[in-house]
């Protein structure tokens, strides 16, 4: 818009203003101060995701936090009974703890494992090779399939004591019968297995942010002796930052709140001994289980908090490494 | 490009953030009116269970809705993980069926939340409820009233494998059977298989099938009276970690990987992967038939000793059958309650789908069909309960357990897996337990 007149305007410098000319103008702001101003137009639009934004987030909100402060059972109605859901969690709750501690592990080996996964793969996928579409597709497969619940489904098959793992394992000899899903020390690390696996979104990202990336920059760092490993760590890595923030931001979000993998593999138990009751999982069994509502809305309110802290956190410390060419 | 990817990337954290937000959504949608009773002009009537027990339900009332053509049941059935889950959100959300299958372990908090309609006004009228014992019924009474009308006896037992101890040369225990006895057959069943077959399944943790016989043996009962504490003491609990330990560390029982394995997950089961030949149960297999290709045989909860100790055993109800209390159609749904109580051709097609048959008519009706294990299943139960009811010393039927009993089972089946993983010694899980325990029941 802005463009359009300023191109009008030098397009004529010097012309006297003839009244039609006048009067041209004075339509054409008329139109744009209509267009700018709006009326109730856009608003007619936007209705229906107001209605959405308000009816089914919003308000379910709203009213999740005040029965955060109730002892709502789902059958009875609430009663008000002020902080005492947020005091038993933090001093009476042991299994909040146990959630709380395998939930950041999850987040902590899942998110920069499987990031690490997804940018080498980008980076071998990112060269001109026949067929090149097709691998790309075979890679992100694992991505579609990985939410779904047979896949989870599979998982506990696979990490069972006489699952596929166990006989890959018995090839070298170090088949010990271990039952992977059904011991505490390792339960946790086969989701982390599977949320690694599922590397196909940050990949697709990355693949899109090293295509995008000069390659005169390349050609000059390899004129001057750079090789592969320098190249990548020097030029292909700072330049890519803002993607690999982006990647972290959304991961940590979405490891937060994983949820079907932990209530399928344990068989909603969270078991064995809480290793693997990611804390959605035991929001879900309060709330539904348990017909503690009241309490898992206060669960959620807190996981909610915490998934802004880590976020606001992220977006400080991204100052100091993440590199913006412009 | 830098600066598009970071306002994308903000655009995206923050519906991100909408997303996380979402999860109190999902949460709050269940909020507001605890009315129940559906919509549709049909009786909707919901249940869990095996295949065998879904055909046997479509069965009979099929035949129902053809002697009774003004009744249309809507019939939606489904495993046990998730049933109550997705009863609880249906009665938040005003779509509870009308009738329903409810578990004796959940029936009391259910019926003290106004959810179960009493059903006292109907019987000796549209209900007949003869040949029903008063244990049994107590089975679905709460605070007095009756809530609900149970499908069978159930009884703890346990299920052998019967030709794989005798192909290991052993004999199937007497019925009159100790702890000691179970845990010398136990060690047997290891030595004797080379250490390929484990005894018995890990009943540390396991409450209703052994636990609480264990206890009320000792004149303990599981709950108190009035629901709000336990009615066993540390010593009893103690004691009876410390017979599994032994069982455990003599490999009479197996490693707690397979015990966890098999938590809530029938095929999962030592017995059924051959693991093991003994296995705690209130009736799961002979209802509904094996699902190992062994021939089973059942054995009452083994007994501390027989000379005077107390028994231990009880008999309580299957599952039952309750109406909802928002529901319009609660005379309907009694009328089927009765149908699945009395009628010939209901309980022909039940068979022991529910447990085996409350009345002792029920039970000449269906003996002539019943397969060997079966029949086997149901001489056992008649066995126990016999003896529970010529016992003189023997404690009341147990209540209804209180809400939260079943977070307490599971407390307990974890406290055991959690000393059987060496992750506790059983002194510092004992007070955890009954401090953990008194948080539940108390608040």
């Amino acid at each position: 818009m802005t463009t359009a007149q300023t191109g009008e305007v030098v397009k004529e410098p010097s012309a006297p203003a003839t009244p039609s000319d006048q009067r041209e103008r004075d339509r054409m702001r008329r139109r744009l101060a209509r267009r700018r101003g709006g009326g109730w137009w856009p608003y007619l639009f936007l209705a229906p995701w107001f209605v959405g934004l308000f009816g089914l987030t919003i308000y379910p909100m709203l009213d999740s936090l005040y029965l955060s402060f109730t002892n709502f059972d789902l059958l009875t109605p609430a009663q008000w009974v002020g902080m005492d859901n947020y005091d038993r969690m933090f001093t009476d709750d042991p299994v909040f703890w146990d959630s709380v501690h395998a939930t950041l592990v999850y987040v902590v080996v899942s998110v920069p494992l499987k990031l690490a996964l997804a940018l080498a793969v980008a980076m071998l996928l990112n060269r001109d090779l026949r067929g090149i579409g097709l691998y790309r597709a075979a890679f992100y497969l694992p991505s579609l399939l990985g939410g779904a619940v047979a896949i989870a489904i599979v998982w506990r098959q696979v990490f069972g004591g006489e699952g596929l793992f166990n006989d890959f394992l018995g090839w070298f000899g170090l088949n010990t019968g271990q039952d992977w899903i059904s011991s505490p020390d390792t339960a946790l690390y086969t989701l982390v297995l599977l949320a690694v696996w599922q590397f196909g979104t940050p990949m697709v990202i990355f693949l899109a942010g090293l295509k995008q990336l000069p390659k005169d920059v390349f050609e000059a760092a390899a004129i001057d002796g750079a090789g592969a490993v320098t190249r990548f760590f020097k030029i292909t890595l700072p330049l890519l930052t803002p993607i690999v923030f982006f990647n972290v931001v959304l991961q940590i979000i979405d490891a937060f709140k994983t949820f079907t993998p932990a209530f399928v593999i344990s068989n909603g138990s969270g078991g064995p001994l809480n290793s693997t009751m990611l804390y959605s999982l035991y929001l879900y069994k309060k709330g539904f289980t348990d017909l503690q509502m009241g309490y898992a809305s206060a669960l959620a309110w807190v996981l909610f908090l915490v998934i802004a802290l880590f976020t606001a956190v992220n977006f400080i410390a991204s100052r100091y490494w993440v590199h913006y060419d412009d | 490009m830098g600066h598009q990817i970071s306002r994308r990337t903000l655009f995206r954290t923050v519906s991100g953030l909408a997303v996380a937000g979402a999860l109190g959504t999902s949460l709050s949608a269940c909020a507001g009116g605890t009315g129940a009773g559906s919509t549709s002009s049909d009786l909707t009537m919901t249940w869990w269970g095996s295949d065998d027990r879904h055909n046997a339900y479509k069965k009979s009332l099929a035949y129902f809705q053809k002697q009774n053509p003004k009744v249309k049941i809507r019939e939606t059935y489904q495993g046990y993980d998730g049933y109550f889950d997705k009863f609880n959100t249906n009665i938040a959300g005003g779509s509870a069926p009308d009738l329903l299958q409810m578990d004796t372990a959940l029936v009391a908090q259910y019926a003290r939340k106004g959810v179960l309609a009493p059903l006292d006004s109907y019987v000796g009228k549209t209900l007949d409820l003869t040949g029903f014992s008063k244990t049994l019924l107590a089975a679905g009474t709460v605070d007095g009233k009756l809530y609900g009308v149970p499908s069978g006896i159930g009884v703890n037992q346990l299920t052998v494998n019967r030709s794989g101890l005798e192909k290991l040369g052993l004999k199937l225990p007497d019925r009159e059977w100790t702890w000691a006895d179970l845990k010398k057959v136990a060690q047997d069943v290891y030595k004797k298989s080379g250490g390929k077959t484990y005894g018995v399944d890990d009943g540390g943790g396991s409450t209703l099938q052994c636990f609480e016989v264990f206890a009320r043996e000792k004149g303990q009962t599981f709950f108190s009276d009035d629901g709000k504490k336990l009615g066993f003491t540390s010593d009893t609990l103690q004691e009876w970690w410390e017979y599994w330990a032994e069982m455990r560390r003599t490999n009479a029982s197996p490693p707690p990987a397979i015990t966890s394995a098999a938590h809530n997950d029938l095929t999962k089961n030592a017995v059924v992967i051959g693991k093991a030949l003994f296995t705690f149960d209130s009736g799961v297999y002979g209802a509904g038939g094996s699902i190992t290709d062994a021939q089973l045989d059942f054995l009452p909860t083994p007994q501390g000793d027989f000379s005077g100790a107390r028994e231990g055993n009880f008999v309580n109800g299957g599952v039952l059958l309750c109406a909802t209390k928002a529901s319009k159609k609660v005379a309907d749904s009694v009328k089927i309650m009765n149908f699945f109580a009395q009628d010939d051709t209901a309980i022909k097609d039940m068979q022991l789908f529910r447990g085996i048959p409350p009345t002792e008519k029920a039970r000449n009706l269906i003996a002539s069909g019943l397969t060997e294990t079966d029949k086997l299943n149901m001489e056992n139960a008649d066995y126990i309960s016999q003896r529970v009811s010529k016992a003189s010393n023997a404690l009341p039927a147990p209540v209804p357990p209180p809400q939260g009993a079943d977070q307490i089972w599971d407390l307990l089946f974890q406290s055991n897996l959690a000393v059987a993983f060496g992750k506790k010694s059983i002194k510092a899980q004992l007070s955890e337990f009954f401090d953990q325990a008194g948080g539940i029941l108390g608040g």
